[in-house]
């Protein structure tokens, strides 16, 4: 090691055991930790692009041979089904994003604004229908679309999507306003203001930064969903994940094909984690 | 606020303040009533009846798919230990790597964006993906793990073919996509703490540790009661992961809930049964949640 011409932390205690033995070793450690973390985090990630990058006959064994090729993604691209489970993705997650926020920035707006009764219910009936586990209303959902004839078609998968969203959207779209000085709302109400127009053009603009964060999440929570996009929709409305479980367990050897698959869906989310990071954080503060 | 046009005439009883209240609430009331109030209703339903292929009328049978779940050996003695160990395990291995990568962060480094963009990376990723490249690492013939177990000279292991070895592939997939949403938070709880009791510790000369113990954590505390409370019950309902590794495999061996209501459903097609057992989850975690809210909100009150 040249620790020994690094600058020591200044010391607030004598030293310990520790730095009379490696003066220095303190902020080694602590880098050799941090380089760990990042191998752990990126491993699965870095590994399954390797997978994608290895001819079929290669796959078994990425960890020998130098043999990379593009041809896995060209293959999968010609498969109509991906192209159009992953043009479903998109579409839905983007309407469902835009529907969500729609409906959940009123609902955090009132949760925040008003005290009594009704703002006490509605945050209880939130709080409970959170609670309650997808599979107990996903299951019979199925039968709900199938009477209301929108068994997987957008329809049927959106609203159900939404509704997902209401209860936890409401909670964070809450915490935003609750960050917002209502004081500007009241003076623009003394002004002549009308309530809708207080809530439109006073505090909409303030919470813009919050909603984008919001948006940003809730597009890929739906581009990632899998459980109602299995149990709502068959044949007529691919879903990219739902092709993707079935790749593992139809064509199980397949691994190279499924490795493409996996990365080009991992696109959006490596874009977001890379230029949206400060807005994705914003959001996942409960 | 106070309402500033009292002329306009009142609608069903309501003045104008608790007009705009439920206006504000209208669609988002809708949509959970009609995709998710009315399908929990038809789930209710759907359990008291026979509601399977062979049985078109869809009789009435009471209490009958209850007594059969709430006897199954398979729900009571494999998938409720499943579900609560799994959730057990998960909670705790991602808050205590959450707080010890939290508390690493918590200072002025070079690289550290570095290392937030990489631990920002799992909360992206779908959790089909991550548990496809967890599947394919722990692949029993060809995976990575195996190679680096052999490298070592241990045997190789057929990581999801036996039931404890499937369950800590499932855990350890959770547990990577999840520390690092409890690392944000808790990063974020630490750096809004107030720096004065820190600077009383340094003047005191405590040792890291009592600062730790005597002053971060107490303070964290309320943040990591909602950490635990929410990622308890998400993990409650864990269905994706479990799918796609393992399927509730070997043989059923490591079935959580959301997966045996599933299987009874869309598999047996027995949707009866499989709604009762979707119901008893929910009332299961519902009140698990009201009590563990109530209990570590106490805790918090207490460490005040």
């Amino acid at each position: 090691m040249t620790t020994a011409s690094l600058p020591a932390p200044a010391p607030r205690r004598a030293p310990g055991f520790f730095e009379a033995l490696a003066p220095g070793g303190r902020r080694m450690l602590f880098l050799l930790a941090m380089v760990a973390v990042c191998l752990l985090f990126a491993f699965p990630v870095l590994w399954l692009g390797l997978t994608s990058l290895r001819p079929g006959y290669a796959v078994f064994y990425v960890h020998r041979g130098t043999d990379f090729t593009l041809e896995n993604f060209h293959e999968v691209l010609g498969q109509q089904v991906v192209l159009k489970a992953m043009w479903n993705s998109f579409a839905i997650s983007t309407l469902a994003t835009i529907l969500s926020l729609g409906v959940t920035v009123t609902s955090g707006y009132m949760l925040s604004r008003f005290k009594g009764p009704i703002p006490n219910t509605w945050f209880s009936l939130i709080y409970v229908f959170r609670c309650v586990p997808y599979v107990s209303w996903v299951l019979p959902l199925y039968f709900v679309t199938r009477a209301l004839g929108i068994f997987d078609t957008y329809w049927g998968l959106l609203l159900p999507h939404v509704a997902v969203h209401v209860c936890f959207f409401s909670w964070i779209m809450k915490g935003f306003f609750d960050g917002i000085d209502p004081s500007m709302e009241y003076a623009a109400m003394i002004d002549g203001c009308s309530r809708w127009g207080a809530f439109w053009r006073v505090a909409m603009p303030a919470a813009i930064p919050g909603l984008t964060a919001l948006a940003i999440l809730c597009w890929l929570y739906t581009w990632n969903e899998f459980l109602f996009a299995l149990i709502l929709t068959a044949h007529e409305t691919p879903i990219l994940t739902v092709v993707m479980a079935q790749f593992v367990h139809e064509l199980g050897m397949e691994w190279h094909l499924m490795s493409a698959t996996a990365v080009l869906s991992l696109g959006p989310a490596l874009l977001v984690t890379v230029f949206g990071q400060k807005y994705v954080i914003r959001g996942l503060k409960v | 606020m106070s309402s500033p046009t009292a002329t306009r005439r009142p609608f069903l009883g309501l003045d104008e303040k608790k007009r705009f209240m439920l206006a504000l609430i209208a669609p988002a009331v809708f949509a959970l009533v009609f995709f998710q109030i009315v399908p929990i209703f038809t789930g209710a339903n759907a359990s008291f009846r026979d509601w399977a292929l062979h049985d078109p009328k869809r009789t009435w049978v009471g209490l009958k798919n209850y007594l059969y779940v709430l006897r199954d050996p398979e729900f009571l003695f494999v998938v409720l230990p499943n579900t609560f160990g799994f959730m057990a395990a998960s909670v705790g291995c991602s808050l205590g790597l959450g707080l010890a990568l939290a508390l690493l962060l918590n200072r002025k480094f070079r690289g550290r964006w570095l290392v937030q963009t990489v631990i920002l990376l799992p909360l992206m990723v779908a959790p089909v993906i991550a548990a496809i490249m967890i599947r394919w690492m722990f692949n029993d013939q060809f995976g990575i793990v195996n190679v680096v177990l052999d490298l070592f000279g241990l045997a190789p292991v057929a990581w999801l073919t036996q039931r404890w070895t499937a369950f800590l592939a499932i855990l350890i997939t959770d547990v990577w996509l999840w520390t690092p949403w409890f690392t944000l938070l808790l990063l974020a709880g630490l750096q809004s703490l107030p720096p004065e009791p820190f600077e009383a510790a340094q003047i005191d000369a405590a040792t890291p540790w009592r600062v730790f113990r005597h002053i971060t954590l107490p303070m964290l505390r309320p943040v990591m009661v909602v950490c635990i409370v929410i990622r308890s019950i998400d993990a409650f309902r864990t269905f994706d992961i479990v799918w796609t590794i393992s399927g509730g495999g070997p043989a059923r061996a490591t079935e959580v809930f959301s997966i045996y209501a599933y299987v009874e459903a869309f598999q047996f097609l027995n949707f009866g049964r499989g709604s009762a057992a979707a119901v008893i989850g929910a009332f299961i975690i519902v009140f698990f949640a009201m009590g563990l809210y109530r209990i570590l909100n106490r805790w918090v009150e207490v460490s005040k």
